[in-house]
């Protein structure tokens, strides 16, 4: 699920189905890269809404909650999304639409729509290292990484909460990634990241863990998760519902002029 | 009790109501997707400058209702305002009420309509179609500085471009301070003359005084791009003079008058990396232009504003924009009072902290010739996901008669707390 754009992550993680035909390594051995591939290539339906809600959980245990409705479609390789932010109260309205490339060379197309200012603004792709909402999440974590941008090797194999893994190590191409390291354990079954853990030049800084999931229409998704960040002792906790897949969103949704409505719908 | 601290009381139970309930709830039958919110917002302030009075001091509520009914959508606000400084801005106003119909390439928004256009930042060059509210001048948040119009906005919508035709058969003035309003600061009179003024004539209500645009977007990769016309009123009067010699001096009555313009504009916005380029020109045919004599009469004149403006988010939640932006009169007069090709420039800085619930920013304008500047510089804090503190300095110098400059006395600090729900 880590590998998914930040918009799949928010309509819930979907897998591939068991028993998908992925190219193996050297004398049919599975290699970290070809685990990363697996995790990264899931399917996900031609479309799909969810809601989205982050709960943010300071040191002290206060809590601010965040929550957002999502919709996205692919188009080839490519994908069109719109998120809507529901909460907190002097947000809501907000509208994001994402035009997504597969190729890596072309630059993605984003605009924003703020109620307050009532018009749309072309915005650049945001920083990677910046934090979504406040939230324990870069944009990194949520990003559309491509698979080739870290080294993966395959540590071993180990259970999470009772579900065969494969152990990986991810390490960055780029020396100025925000993490130095980061270890992922990946199902067997679903293929999917069940638990990360991010590494910086002062060691361990953030845990992933899935904390539920299941098959949602047919796929693998993941319902509740949290990234923790153990060295400033806050987290957040993200619960996924109203989760649909295949239900022909119109393509209306994902142009400007439908945030310009000021409500999507 | 004042009715509109009544009403304001009424927005505050709703608010309280909507704490524990969700702000939306779906209905059965016809009307559907029922959403109540709106903000409350309580703000005081106290000059710099001697007499150290407060030049804000006001408790404003708006209240926000929308509906799917049947195929139409419609919203309706409605804002209460209790002020203690500009008592005329006491009371309830209808602020939008509008009603919309989405069809398959096409929609038609009719109603009482806040229409925002251009991509600059806090400056107004084809952004014209809605006129602005400067009771406060320009200290107030975007979202209340803009007047609704009525209208009826249709759009024809296609894959990439979008074209927008509007309608607004009742012309709206600008709204400038008041008589008493502290933002009301009136321009230097030479000794000897003695000034009148009637109220401002504005266009009666007919099918040929509508004002009318057209405006064609693209949404390309990589670029937006828009060419528009608008056929209207200058929302700003100009002051026609009538003068006469008297004893000891001269007489000046002032008549200000409304006058037709044709504004063509273009407009663009292009990413690139961590920047996002902008920029803005609007020809201007038949605007009048202030003479510099207080006995002279405005001309006619045609000018050109443009803008061009860089967005840099460089991460770690900076945010860094700057603008340039002029105005330039063709056939230009010396005995204008605007000099033939005016400068002036934005910056604004901001930086969120504390897991984006702090947002520290300072928003700077500043005119090249006259030197004068407005700064205002911000700390917001989310105490709650619902209530926001923020304060603020505002500080008006340079010198001069400048659009800024003027304002000098009425730097202030300012305390504003916000309850969105």
């Amino acid at each position: 699920m880590m590998k998914k754009t930040l918009f799949m992550l928010l309509v819930a993680a979907v897998l591939r189905p068991v028993g998908e035909n992925v190219a193996f390594g050297e004398a049919g051995a599975v290699t970290g890269r070809d685990v990363m591939v697996m995790e990264d290539e899931r399917p996900d339906g031609d479309d799909r809404t969810s809601v989205l809600k982050m709960t943010l959980i300071n040191k002290r245990g206060g809590k601010r909650v965040r929550e957002v409705s999502s919709y996205s479609k692919d188009y080839g390789k490519d994908t069109k999304s719109v998120m809507v932010f529901d909460r907190p109260a002097d947000v809501k309205g907000t509208a994001f639409l994402s035009w997504e490339y597969d190729d890596p060379e072309r630059e993605d197309d984003k605009w924003l729509y703020m109620p307050a200012m009532k018009k749309v603004r072309r915005i650049s792709g945001a920083s990677k290292n910046e934090y979504f909402m406040g939230s324990d999440f870069t944009y990194d974590d949520m990003g559309d990484r491509n698979v080739d941008e870290d080294t993966h090797k395959l540590l071993g194999e180990e259970e999470v909460d009772g579900h065969p893994c494969w152990k990986i190590e991810s390490i960055p191409v780029d020396p100025d990634d925000m993490y130095t390291r980061k270890v992922i354990w990946v199902s067997k079954e679903a293929h999917m990241a069940l638990k990360a853990e991010y590494y910086d030049k002062d060691g361990l800084l953030k845990v992933y863990r899935v904390l539920d999931f299941g098959k949602e229409g047919g796929y693998w998704t993941s319902r509740h998760s949290e990234m923790e960040n153990v060295v400033r002792k806050h987290k957040t906790v993200m619960e996924f519902s109203a989760m649909q897949y295949d239900t022909g969103l119109d393509d209306g949704l994902f142009k400007v002029s439908a945030i310009q409505r000021g409500r999507v719908r | 009790m004042k009715w509109s601290t009544g009403l304001l009381a009424l927005l505050l139970a709703a608010a309280g109501l909507l704490c524990g309930a969700p702000a939306s709830a779906d209905e059965s039958g016809w009307v559907r997707r029922v959403e109540v919110d709106g903000w409350v917002e309580g703000a005081r302030s106290v000059r710099i400058r001697s007499p150290h009075d407060a030049l804000l001091s006001r408790l404003w509520g708006r209240l926000k209702l929308s509906a799917d009914i049947g195929d139409l959508y419609g919203h309706v606000s409605i804002d209460a305002q209790q002020n203690w400084r500009v008592e005329d801005e006491t009371g309830f106003e209808l602020h939008e009420v509008w009603a919309e119909y989405a069809a398959d390439g096409w929609d038609l928004r009719i109603g009482r309509q806040v229409i925002i256009w251009g991509k600059a930042d806090g400056v107004q060059i084809t952004d014209i179609v809605s006129p602005p509210d400067y009771t406060e001048f320009i200290t107030r948040d975007l979202e209340e500085i803009r007047l609704p119009v009525d209208a009826a906005k249709f759009r024809l919508l296609g894959d990439k471009i979008d074209v927008e035709l509007i309608w607004i058969p009742v012309f709206r003035a600008a709204v400038p301070p008041s008589a008493g309003n502290p933002w009301d600061v009136e321009p230097e009179i030479p000794e000897g003359v003695r000034v009148t003024a009637s109220s401002a004539e504005e266009p009666e209500v007919s099918l040929e005084n509508s004002e009318i645009a057209l405006k064609v977007s693209a949404f390309l990769s990589g670029l937006d791009v828009a060419a528009s016309v608008f056929h209207t009123w200058d929302d700003r009067p100009a002051m026609h003079r009538t003068v006469s010699r008297r004893e000891g001096g001269i007489d000046v009555h002032f008549s200000p008058e409304h006058h037709r313009m044709t504004v063509f504009g273009l407009e663009f916005s292009r990413p690139w990396s961590d920047f996002v380029f902008r920029g803005e020109v609007a020809y201007y045919l038949g605007r009048y232009f202030e003479p510099e004599s207080v006995t002279g009469d405005p001309s006619r004149k045609n000018a050109l504003n443009w803008l061009a403006g860089i967005d840099w988010t460089p991460g770690n939640d900076w945010s860094v924009i700057a603008q340039a932006a002029g105005v330039f009169i063709v056939e230009h007069e010396r005995s204008l009072a605007a000099e033939q090709h005016a400068l002036s420039g934005t910056l604004n800085v901001s930086k969120k902290l504390l897991r984006q619930t702090l947002t520290l920013s300072n928003m700077l304008y500043y005119n090249i010739r006259q030197q004068d500047f407005f700064d205002q510089l911000k700390a917001e804090y989310a105490v709650t996901d619902d209530v926001r503190l923020i304060a603020g300095v505002d500080v008006f110098g340079g010198g001069g008669d400048g659009v800024f400059g003027r304002y000098r006395d009425n730097s202030q600090v300012w305390f504003k707390a916000k309850y969105s729900f």
